[in-house]
């Protein structure tokens, strides 16, 4: 009973993320000595079963009629049976909704542990070990999960896919569960499109432009960088003030608090009151002119430059490691 | 001709006297219902007792009723309402001598008297009156100033004042004229009249011109004083009863408490929740319009019109059919939520009324009401009080602990030393902010230089509650108010000195209301103090131009202006550079009431407007001691001063630059 | 609809980084000067409950699982007029894991009896475990939709509609009742404040207080499936890393590379 798990979701492709979860499923099963087994669930997708198997030594891929569509009672039903089987000690998934929402119920299922939102796991002994960020990122816990199995899910695009070294492919099981759908959770529709209503305070990705861009046009610029990362906008007082952008986009004491994992401040000078608002952000970095502007004091890393000869590039780079 | 003899037939010309006795009683009715009905809708206010001290109060009815020293304030207006008072003063004492002589048969309208008094100054301080009214109608009419209040009323009291007027003096002249009185040249003004009249008119049309411009002229008086009470001429009354039961602590103590044991509704949204002073206040207006031509929220063109509030209130305190009972909330724009967001309850209005109404207040009765009782007002005041509850401070988002600004220094707090003399308050502006470390830094070195044995509180430091209870949230002010008081008291604290002029007044003026009684400083007083007792002295002075922005809550809450100029005279060896705003008349820095924890819209910013005014001196430096002020006018100089350097510097700071010079190399 | 809300206090999250603490001994955050207050996405919850009871009838409990401080958080659910307000107290474990709490709040609600809905916080912005509400999902055996932003009754009788947050748009759930929906924050339930009269009749409403005793849960288990073995604060690099390079697109490739590493460790 060394062995790992991990879920993949069908639908969603060998993403990053799919690569994340397997390589640390991998070095997680390399590390217990026990085989690694992925699980596949939804309807068949050759690019994720077939990249399973690159990395895994066995691979489930669950099909059923009902399993067409991510349904949150019929796929855990489906997952924590295949897992029934497969009596793993770990199973890792990622950090998309879905498998969120799917982690914790399952590790009831199989009466184990569950923890979330790891940026590493390891064994120690008979218990897994998941590190991850608490109190909002200001500490670090390691938890140790008593129960087996450890479900886990992981920082999927943080975690370094496996390395391709001398490993015969795994092989590729179907497996079709029994489902019977008892009707109670029905999916009524579902929307693929930005999501309205997210609030500046929650988003994760902030982009900020602020006066030393000098009037509404560079926001547009920014605005591509920030879509291309997925990030939301933002800008200080003085560009607000200005009517460059709209007074909403306004962070600082008087605007907004704001509490992203990134935060890019674009020739924003960084006066206290606009310090007030990115306080609890996690990475703050700058790009600016002037290497004394006070920004620098709460960046983790910084550019000197000129915004307008870096954004563009800047961009183009980010959209190709995409 | 025996000057001792000299008198004037009174009524002369007039019989059947009797039709003005018969009308007396009608007119004094009609006024007396009209004074009634106003004090009985006083009477229908909450109690509050405005009679204790009545020898201080006599002493404000004869400064600011009769000497009018806040009118004069204002030179144009002042000259022509003491003109009109003064002239109306001696006219009715005229009439009162003409009563005692006549009526009660005591001959005192006789020789020098009569010719001194009842004619020649008598007659001069008609046409004083008379000019008045002109100037007065110059306003008015002519240069129409914004502030004024634009009625018919107003424009029908000037021109029957001014009637009266003129037609006393042509019933005196053609008196004089046909009557040839000896005396006549007494009445200089008068006698023109008559020396006009004789080559025009004959003696026979004079005296019919005269029977019948008397009797016009006692109608107009009658109807005058009978309509009065109705008018905004209530004021000579109202006014005076105003000034009668004005405040007499400090602007800064006026805020009330509130009872929260009462099943009434917390704050007031309804004519019935104020005091019979409230009422009075709204019926003592005389609609000057000064309150809203300093106000600084008006100037910068916003929403706020402390007068408009006021004679609102008014207008629907006199509404035969208004309900007490009705909310006046959102009623008129003046009255609506979005003009009471505006107010920094600096103060100006209060300070620049000159029949004592207290205007602000009220504003902050009405947010009680909307915060309280509704939860309804701007988002990042909530957030301010909030962090307030949570956290002990408003600064949300701050990267600072209460201690973090001591570094290096060797602060004593309250448990190292048990016996200190005095607390410093360091506030959570001046622990918090940045920008004011450096003060309270510099506050605490100048101490140690100066060998006052000194602590601070350090973590247990809690703001005061003056956010909370000016953006209304009384039940929260009090909670902290309790809770500092317990915690001062804990370690037997005396004395407190406070760089930040808010909590000053709320530890000086308010906490006294909740039990806690300390010895408060502001630190411009304490250095000042210092300085006097020889323990610090200026070494070095600073080559530069000050200028000094008054705090509202040091000046005109508490009328401390001089302290901090002597700490610019010593640190500069100059007096400050004075803006055209200054002292009493100072202009808010925009920060007050809650106002520095929102955004003004970018176009309608009062620190903006103050740092104009600023940018119009010679000044390299603007002293300002408070940090609210701090900020708000640095924020405000960097976004209007174009090409100027001003630095924004509290009066510790200065003082620490001259007392210690700073090493070369910072 | 009877709705249950499920609230748990938490140490106040916006402790400058400067000053937070942990006690690496007892593994815990230093409390200090700060104070403890309703984690933000129970808050959210509760507001989302408050509009559905508002929109529709209904009652809404106000359920914590923590210390006797956390008397605080009902008051002020209360405050916000929550019809009733429970507190389960006796634990000793100054972390107790989620399993341990579910089922805590599972047999609390079975002891409510009847309800429709349970809302949770999508998560708790102190240890973050975002697990609550499936297990107790798993301990009522009702099916759970996380990450919701607002409920209101479904088409049919006994049923609820749910829109939920998904990584790239949004759903629209029907779910059979009763069901656990963990909510997440959103421009519509941001939490409303108290009135003031409402705080102070806050303290005169009766707040039940349950012990696990009487739930029938065995305090003892509160750390049974996991436990916090290290507890410490990152070293965070006080100063800025100016990023350098011989050339501009060195440079600028250099800046690429550290942000898409943060942006993939998100």
């Amino acid at each position: 009973m060394s062995d790992v798990a991990c879920y993949l979701f069908a639908s969603s492709g060998m993403d990053r993320a799919a690569q994340g979860v397997l390589g640390a499923a991998r070095r997680l099963a390399d590390a217990t000595g026990g085989k690694l087994h992925a699980i596949v669930v939804g309807p068949a997708n050759e690019d994720v079963s077939g990249g399973a198997a690159a990395v895994a030594d066995a691979v489930a891929v669950v099909d059923h009629p009902a399993l067409a569509e991510y349904n949150p009672e019929l796929y855990l039903t489906a997952l924590a049976d295949v897992c029934q089987k497969i009596t793993p000690r770990a199973i890792l998934l990622g950090n998309d909704t879905y498998s969120q929402e799917l982690a914790a119920r399952l590790a009831h299922r199989l009466g184990g542990s569950a923890a979330g939102d790891a940026v590493n796991v390891s064994a120690d002994g008979d218990t897994i070990r998941v590190t991850r960020g608490v109190y909002g990122g200001k500490a670090v816990a390691t938890i140790g999960l008593k129960r087996s199995p450890a479900v886990v899910w992981v920082r999927a695009r943080a975690m370094e896919p496996a390395d391709g070294a001398g490993r015969s492919a795994g092989s590729v099981e179907s497996v079709s569960p029994e489902l019977a759908d008892d009707g109670r959770v029905k999916v009524v529709s579902r929307h693929v499109e930005a999501r309205e209503g997210v609030r500046l305070e929650d988003a994760q990705l902030i982009v900020s432009g602020g006066r030393g861009l000098g009037g509404p046009e560079p926001f547009e610029k920014l605005q591509a960088l920030a879509d291309t990362i997925g990030a939301q906008m933002a800008a200080s007082r003085a560009a607000c003030d200005a009517g460059w952008v709209p007074p909403s986009w306004q962070v600082g004491q008087t605007g907004k608090k704001v509490a992203p994992e990134l935060y890019l401040a674009i020739a924003i000078s960084g006066a206290s009151q606009h310090i007030m608002g990115i306080a609890d952000a996690k990475v703050i970095c700058a790009i600016n002119t002037d290497a004394d502007a006070p920004i620098f004091k709460h960046c983790t890393f910084g550019l000197v430059e000129d915004y307008d000869k870096v954004v563009g590039p800047l961009c183009e780079i980010l959209s190709q490691s995409k | 001709m025996n000057r001792s003899d000299a008198t004037r037939q009174v009524l002369w010309n007039i019989e059947h006297v009797w039709v003005m006795y018969a009308l007396l009683v009608p007119t004094t009715l009609i006024a007396a219902y009209g004074v009634y009905r106003r004090v009985r809708q006083w009477r229908k206010g909450q109690s509050e007792n405005r009679f204790d001290r009545p020898v201080e109060r006599l002493r404000l009815v004869v400064a600011y009723a009769l000497l009018q020293l806040r009118t004069w304030r204002r030179a144009y207006p002042g000259v022509f309402h003491a003109m009109l008072f003064w002239g109306f003063v001696i006219l009715f004492i005229a009439t009162c001598v003409v009563l005692i002589d006549y009526d009660f048969g005591i001959p005192i309208m006789r020789g020098e008297f009569y010719l001194i008094f009842q004619s020649l100054i008598v007659d001069i301080f008609g046409v004083l009156a008379i000019v008045g009214v002109l100037m007065a109608a110059a306003r008015r009419f002519i240069t129409r100033p914004k502030y004024l209040v634009y009625t018919t009323e107003s424009a029908v009291i000037l021109l029957l004042v001014f009637a009266i007027l003129v037609t006393g003096f042509l019933v005196e002249g053609w008196r004089i004229a046909a009557t040839d009185d000896p005396w006549g040249a007494w009445s200089p003004f008068g006698n023109l009249v008559a020396n006009a009249s004789r080559p025009l008119m004959t003696v026979e049309a004079m005296t019919s011109a005269h029977w019948a411009t008397w009797w016009f002229h006692l109608f107009l008086v009658f109807g005058f004083l009978a309509w009065a009470p109705y008018t905004k001429m209530l004021h000579v009354l109202a006014s005076t009863a105003n000034i009668y039961t004005a405040r007499l602590a400090p602007i800064g103590a006026t805020l009330r408490k509130v009872d929260f044991d009462s099943e009434e509704a917390l704050g007031i949204h309804t004519l019935a929740g104020f005091t019979w002073k409230d009422l009075l206040d709204f019926d003592a207006c005389t609609e000057c319009g000064r309150c809203t031509a300093v106000c600084p929220a008006n100037r910068v063109d916003k929403l706020l019109s402390p007068r408009d509030i006021i004679l609102d209130l008014q207008r629907l305190a006199r509404d035969p059919v208004g309900d007490f009972a009705e909310p006046f909330l959102g009623k008129t724009d003046a009255l609506s939520a979005e003009a009471f967001w505006e107010c920094t309850t600096c103060a100006a209005c209060v300070e620049a009324c000159p029949v004592s109404i207290e205007q602000f207040p009220k504003i902050v009765d009405a947010r009680r009401y909307l915060v309280m009782e509704e939860a309804e007002f701007p988002d990042t005041m909530q957030q301010a009080l909030t962090s307030l509850e949570t956290r002990g401070h408003p600064m949300r988002g701050t990267s600072f602990s209460r201690v973090d600004w001591m570094q290096g220094l060797d602060v004593p707090t309250v448990a190292d030393v048990k016996d200190a003399d005095v607390l410093v308050w360091v506030g959570c502006g001046g622990a918090l902010v940045e920008r004011n470390q450096s003060v309270v830094r510099a506050l605490v070195q100048l101490l140690k230089a100066a060998g006052v044995k000194f602590a601070v509180l350090g973590r247990e430091e809690k703001c005061n509650g003056d956010p909370a209870r000016r953006i209304g949230n009384e039940f929260l002010f009090e909670q902290l108010a309790q809770e500092n008081i317990a915690t001062l008291e804990k370690h037997k604290v005396k004395t407190i000195v406070t760089s930040c002029p808010h909590c000053f007044n709320t530890f000086a003026n308010e906490y006294p209301q909740f039990g806690g009684r300390f010895e408060v400083f502001h630190h411009s007083q304490y250095l000042a103090k210092l300085v006097d007792e020889g323990k610090l002295a200026g070494k070095s002075p600073l080559g530069q131009r000050v200028t000094f922005h008054d705090p509202c809550y040091l000046g005109r809450h508490n009328g401390e202006y001089d302290a901090p100029r002597q700490l610019v005279q010593i640190s500069t060896k100059n007096a400050p550079v004075e803006m055209q705003q200054t002292r009493s008349n100072s202009f808010c820095c925009g920060g007050g009431g809650g106002m520095s924890f929102v955004d003004e819209p970018p176009d309608k910013r009062v620190n903006q407007e103050r740092a104009r005014q600023v940018l119009e001196t010679v000044a390299d430096v603007v002293a300002v001691g408070c940090p609210f002020c701090m900020t708000m006018l640095e924020d405000g100089i960097n976004a209007t001063k174009g090409d100027r350097e001003v630095r924004v510097m509290d009066v510790a700071e200065l003082l620490w630059q001259t007392v210690e010079p700073a090493p070369p190399d910072s | 609809m009877n709705l249950v809300v499920c609230i748990k206090q938490i140490l106040d999250p916006e402790i400058p980084a400067r000053d937070f603490r942990v006690d690496a001994a007892a593994r815990v955050a230093e409390r200090g000067g700060a104070n403890l207050v309703m984690n933000i996405f129970c808050e959210n919850a509760l507001e989302s409950a408050l509009q559905c009871r508002e929109a529709n009838e209904g009652k809404i409990t106000a359920l914590s699982v923590g210390t006797d401080e956390a008397e605080d958080v009902l008051r002020k659910a209360l405050a916000l007029k929550v019809d009733e307000a429970i507190l389960v107290s006796g634990g000793e474990s100054s972390n107790p894991d989620p399993a341990f709490v579910a089922k805590t709040l599972a047999a609390a609600v079975r002891k409510i009896g009847e309800y429709d809905v349970v809302l949770v916080g999508r998560e708790a912005g102190d240890w973050g475990a975002g697990q609550t509400g499936g297990l107790l999902a798993e301990e009522l055996g009702v099916p759970c939709v996380s990450f919701a932003e607002s409920i209101e009754p479904g088409g049919s009788d006994g049923t609820v509609q749910v829109k939920r947050q998904t990584d790239n748009g949004w759903e629209l759930l029907e779910v059979a009742t009763p069901l656990v929906v963990t909510i997440t924050n959103h421009d519509k339930n941001v939490p409303r404040i108290p009135k003031t009269r409402d705080v102070m009749q806050s303290y005169r409403k009766p707040l039940t207080k349950w012990t696990l005793d009487e739930l029938d849960v065995d305090p003892s288990s509160a750390n049974d499936y996991y436990e916090v073995a290290e507890l410490s604060i990152p070293q965070k690099e006080t100063k800025c890393e100016f990023i350098e390079g011989d050339t501009l697109e060195d440079k600028i490739g250099a800046f690429a590379k550290r942000l898409g590493d943060v942006i993939r460790s998100i």
